[in-house]
């Protein structure tokens, strides 16, 4: 059994068709990204399987329970962070996750918001007001809201959209951490660099499925653009961007034939200015 | 216990919120100042006094109507509303958790009211008709709360709690007793008078303030007020949708 299975999940808002005949199955303990542009659909589906939302046709089942019959069974072991805080913030991060844990009637709560403020390295300002928190904060308070009673499952609708990219990179971490802990991570993210970071990504557009494939798949159904110099002689070529395409290409120029596969991979701008955000703070450690 | 965590932290959020807290009870207070600053300049024969616990009562129910509306579809705008049903709060805990969070706030808003009137119109009432007028009104303080949760049903954001005043609120002052006897206006206009909470309570208020009064002549009003308690606490809890 799958850990979230869909079977032609459609919603309409009128004459708007936000869902049509979606069907996905999420495994069990991956990270499964669910990848488009704002209006894609993304958070209807994520709220369909919640069970705030009603689809108009079609079924879904949540670690085997339909998320309308079986609510009250399927809210103890689901997580839910929306995509806005959904915090008071009046309320202390600490208070805001005590109060949304209560409603789980969790053994030794107290304990266990402390270990998750931890977690989330929020002990610092775990007692100051939410309302003075960082909206990358907020995000992290959200996400121990959802993650206190120890779901099994947890959806999260765009957690790191408006995010830093230092943020972004520890949100990712600890997505991994869960992942490596056997607890399922649907989430949805406009941003696509995002795609490369789950075990499997659907993409979505206009509440259609596109594709569905691990991102190396979906990279490898793109094309690499070649400019080979060779003396005076420029080249260019489009290839397949699959490792075994360019060794092919570069063996036209004498590459050893035994290499059967290239894979190049630059670190994009993202990367680039964490590694050096990181350096200036390790050096100003020392 | 889920009702109970839900008042419990309505009332820390109230006591968090000064801006709300100041609202809730010193706006009312200063209205009640303003309106004996114009009392004051009647001539004497007219005598206020008959209108002065009523129109205290009024300020209470709008007040507690428009301040409990707007809190409640605040938790629908920031997403909280949603996230506490997701989590595993029933929406009866959520409407018993919020009347029973206002309860607090509207006791605190009728005796203030209520003593600041008694004191500034220098009413000369002994003890069983001020612990009765403070009885009616807080019960009217319960029925705005009620009526806010309702009302907050159909609202998507803020703004589309202010229509229900011209709708709800405004009439109350003109067709229920408040200012003019309701016997003397047309019968459509009656009607519309006999449904508003307001109607009931002022009944009562008018009786109870009579030196013969007699309790047995305003329990059906009493029972009035009551029933708008738990109807509209029923239509809440029908309204208040857990899906989209």
């Amino acid at each position: 059994m799958n850990a979230v299975e869909i079977k032609n999940l459609s919603k309409n808002y009128k004459k708007l068709r936000a869902l049509n005949n979606v069907t996905l199955d999420v495994p069990h303990g991956n990270i499964y990204g669910l990848i488009g542009p704002n209006g894609a659909g993304k958070t209807t589906l994520i709220k369909a399987l919640v069970g705030a939302l009603k689809p108009s046709s079609g079924n879904s089942k949540v670690l085997g329970l339909d998320p309308l019959k079986d609510k009250w069974k399927l809210r103890k072991q689901i997580g839910y962070m929306p995509q806005s805080p959904a915090l008071y913030d009046d309320l202390s991060a600490r208070d805001n996750i005590l109060f949304f844990g209560s409603a789980q009637k969790i053994p030794d709560l107290k304990k266990k918001t402390d270990e998750i403020i931890s977690f989330a390295e929020l002990t610092s300002r775990a007692n100051d007001k939410v309302g003075t928190f960082s909206g990358g904060m907020k995000k992290r308070v959200s996400l121990c809201c959802a993650l206190i009673h120890e779901p099994k499952i947890i959806f999260l609708d765009e957690p790191t959209a408006a995010v830093d990219p230092h943020l972004k990179l520890q949100s990712w971490l600890l997505f991994r951490k869960l992942a490596e802990k056997g607890v399922t991570i649907f989430v949805s993210t406009h941003l696509m660099d995002e795609a490369l970071l789950c075990d499997k990504v659907t993409i979505l557009r206009n509440g259609e499925i596109l594709a569905v494939d691990t991102p190396k798949k979906i990279l490898e159904r793109g094309k690499t653009k070649l400019k080979i110099i060779s003396g005076e002689e420029k080249k260019e070529f489009l290839i397949d961007s699959t490792p075994k395409s360019l060794a092919e290409e570069l063996q036209k120029f004498g590459f050893d034939k035994k290499v059967s596969s290239v894979e190049l991979r630059s670190d994009n701008i993202e990367e680039i200015i964490l590694s050096i955000v990181r350096d200036k703070e390790e050096s100003e450690k020392k | 216990m889920n009702t109970f965590i839900i008042a419990k932290r309505v009332l820390s959020q109230l006591k968090g919120d000064k801006r709300f807290l100041i609202l809730s009870i010193i706006a009312p207070l200063i209205i009640i100042y303003f309106l004996k600053l114009l009392f004051d300049t009647f001539p004497e024969f007219i005598d206020v006094t008959s209108y002065t616990i009523p129109i205290s009562a009024f300020i209470v129910h709008f007040l507690s109507f428009i301040l409990c509306a707007i809190l409640l579809v605040q938790e629908r705008t920031r997403g909280t509303l949603e996230r506490m049903m997701i989590g595993g709060f029933s929406k009866m805990s959520i409407i018993g958790g919020y009347t029973l969070g206002y309860f607090g706030l509207a006791t605190l808003q009728t005796i203030t009211v209520l003593f600041e009137t008694i004191w500034l119109f220098e009413l000369d009432y002994d003890t069983k008709t001020i612990v009765l007028l403070f009885i009616v009104t807080w019960l009217l303080a319960i029925v705005s709360v009620m009526l806010g949760i309702f009302i907050s049903t159909f609202a998507k954001h803020e703004g589309h709690v202010f229509p229900f005043i011209p709708l709800i609120i405004l009439p109350s002052v003109f067709l229920t007793g408040l200012i003019v006897e309701p016997s003397g206006l047309p019968k459509w206009a009656e009607i519309i008078g006999n449904s508003l909470p307001l109607h009931y309570a002022v009944n009562i208020i008018h009786e109870i303030i009579k030196p013969e009064y007699d309790v047995s002549t305003t329990y059906a009003d009493f029972g009035f007020l009551i029933a708008y308690i738990f109807g509209l606490l029923f239509l809440a809890s029908l309204t208040l949708k857990e899906t989209e």
